[in-house]
């Protein structure tokens, strides 16, 4: 095992930039999610680590040594794909024995690695197999055994999930967080899935186009995203956003939307001539007497939860109760919001305020 | 909705196909198994003779057996070889970023887009002329006639070979990569194992060129390297054809072009199918 440091690290093809100086500090043994909308560099600073993509400015550290020209088989990883990678000439055992194959170990020890491994992946019944035999769960699995054959210094898994159906992602997120708590080995693990990088991280990297967003724990990020882009990528639904003003109202301050609705802020928001935006997560506003009226639009009802798409005046609103509603859209509701909760973000900049 | 045409009408039509194909290599055996009296006194397409002679006469003749011993020992190196050279070229173009790769796999096939005939004067003073070493000439060579088919083959299997490359997915590569292995064994232990129908292909291709090509064989060898195919030509003289002794020797041809066809049969059917339906 061993602590990861990406440190200044640029990637440039030709004149295009796509890594922008990127810093991240991976402690030994550490659960790090590299997250991220489609291109923002997630995939292709994992290869980085990897060595499959070469470094085109700043520094990756693999327990302390610098890795930047050591090849990938030198760099004592195990590397989990997205399409499994799997060889389709060579049987299961085959496959995860590879690594081992490769480093001219003795055959007895190869085998009992390998029968080791497939016990921990429930894999015993299915060694003969060859991978065009076996299920999407199961060639996940055969792909995980073969990185944890080689017992390396760190986990690198390259979106695993993604071509696997809903159910089956669940069992195998649970999996691979079992797995490492069992290891305990450091991994960096790519995904687009925030649910994904919430459930199974220590500490979440949100990237946007070759940028470091913002780094933290799962519910670190949650609570207290660091801009906006952070804000609308965290969390499920996704959190609203107004645009407004904080203006000075009974002593206090309000916000008070483009279209003229005036929202809590949290207690001591001093009011601001800047344009600001206005966040607050469907799951913290409650359907209570006392709050702003808001006409239905959509009902969706998922029988834990209701989701209730609304309009505040012009201000599109989509909250999450606990309650079933038993009104019908066209109708009204009060909508409560907890001032406690909500997020202020500077409208240009999109930073938290 | 389509009428489906009975199973019978099936099977009717693929035997009349298949006796078509197979009518004249019968008809080719029947001519060899006959005395040249026969074949023009009471010319008849049954099998009532068996005339053997004709058979003992080209086994037992050293001169044939040296042409067909030639041709094996040509058409197997050059086989081997140009499916060697055009796997690794193939590995390069379909794996490196190699500036203006695709005009070079383009303009590789264009000494194919001309007759062999065009080539035949260059190559002829090319084998009599340049590549002599003192007594030594390239001309009447085995190892002239193999580096001459490579220059045709070469370009042909390279385009034949290229699918299959490309077809293997690219992450098979990193995923040996991060595995530990060296660029070599990623071919060696992943690509080569994967590639074997293409490469099958390639090679019974690439052998029935050079087994079959007679012109080329016929300008540039006179006795050394003379291959069965030019053999053959010498039966038909100023005084008249020896039928029954060249149709003898044309099925004996077609044996070793059997034999290697059955053996590599299965990867030639996966071959031509390979990345036809996604895995």
């Amino acid at each position: 095992m061993a602590e990861v440091a990406v440190r200044n690290v640029i990637k440039k093809y030709g004149h295009l930039q796509v890594i922008h100086g990127v810093n991240i500090e991976i402690a030994d043994g550490e659960f790090v999610v590299l997250v991220g909308p489609s291109g923002c560099g997630k995939s292709t600073l994992l290869r980085m680590i990897a060595g499959l993509e070469s470094i085109s400015g700043g520094e990756v550290l693999i327990g302390g040594r610098v890795v930047n020209d050591v090849l990938p088989k030198d760099r004592d990883i195990a590397m989990v794909f997205q399409n499994y990678a799997l060889y389709p000439h060579k049987t299961v055992a085959e496959n995860m024995g590879f690594p081992l194959k490769l480093k001219g170990r003795p055959k007895e020890e190869i085998a009992a690695k390998v029968r080791k491994a497939a016990e921990i992946l429930a894999l015993e019944k299915l060694l003969d197999r060859y991978p065009k035999q076996l299920s999407g769960g199961q060639r996940q699995r055969v792909a995980m055994g073969r990185a944890i054959v080689r017992d390396p210094q760190v986990f690198l898994f390259d979106e695993p999930l993604s071509n696997l159906d809903a159910k089956l992602r669940v069992t195998m997120r649970v999996e691979i967080k079992e797995l490492h708590q069992r290891l305990k080995t450091t991994t960096v693990y790519v995904t687009h899935d925030q649910i994904e990088a919430m459930t199974m991280a220590d500490k979440i990297v949100v990237m946007r186009d070759g940028h470091v967003e913002q780094i933290g724990a799962p519910l670190e990020l949650y609570d207290r995203p660091a801009n906006v882009f952070v804000a609308g990528f965290i969390g499920s639904p996704a959190m609203n956003f107004v645009r407004g003003r904080i203006e000075a109202r009974d002593g206090g301050a309000a916000f008070v939307s483009d279209h003229g609705t005036v929202l809590p802020v949290p207690a001591g928001t001093a009011p601001r001539a800047e344009p600001v935006a206005y966040g607050i997560r469907p799951e913290h506003i409650d359907v209570r007497d006392g709050g702003i009226s808001a006409t239905i639009s959509v009902l969706e009802p998922t029988g834990s939860e209701t989701q209730i798409f609304a309009h505040l005046g012009g201000d599109a609103i989509n909250a999450a109760v606990r309650e079933r509603i038993s009104a019908r859209p066209g109708e009204t509701v009060p909508l409560l919001i907890d001032p406690a909760r909500v997020h202020l973000f500077d409208d240009k900049s999109g930073a938290r305020i | 909705m389509m009428r489906q045409s009975s199973p019978l009408l099936h099977v009717l039509l693929w035997v009349l196909l298949s006796l078509a194909t197979l009518f004249p290599i019968y008809w080719l055996f029947v001519i060899s198994v006959k005395p040249a009296v026969d074949l023009f006194t009471t010319p008849s397409l049954i099998l009532d003779t068996f005339y053997w002679k004709n058979y003992v006469n080209v086994v037992g003749n050293a001169t044939l057996r040296g042409y067909m011993y030639n041709s094996l020992i040509i058409s197997t190196s050059n086989a081997a070889l140009v499916t060697m050279l055009a796997f690794l070229s193939c590995y390069a173009l379909s794996r490196y970023d190699l500036a203006g790769k695709e005009n070079i796999f383009f303009w590789t096939i264009t000494n194919r887009m001309a007759p062999a005939a065009v080539f035949l004067l260059p190559f002829f003073l090319l084998f009599t002329q340049v590549f002599v070493i003192g007594e030594w000439r390239l001309y009447d060579s085995k190892v002239g006639m193999v580096l001459l088919y490579c220059t045709f083959n070469l370009p042909f299997a390279i385009w034949t070979l290229r699918p299959t490359m490309d077809g293997i997915p690219r992450e098979l590569d990193e995923a040996a990569t991060v595995d530990g292995a060296t660029t070599w064994q990623v071919i060696h232990e992943v690509v080569l194992p994967l590639a074997r129908p293409g490469l099958a292909v390639t090679f019974i291709l690439t052998w029935v060129f050079a087994w079959n090509e007679f012109l080329l064989a016929a300008t540039l060898t006179s006795f050394n390297a003379r291959t069965i195919t030019t053999g053959l030509s010498e039966y038909v003289t100023t005084t008249g054809t020896e039928w029954g002794t060249m149709a003898s020797i044309a099925v004996i041809t077609l044996i070793p072009a059997l034999i290697i066809f059955s053996m590599v049969q299965r990867h030639i059917v996966a071959g031509l199918t390979f990345g036809a339906v996604k895995e």
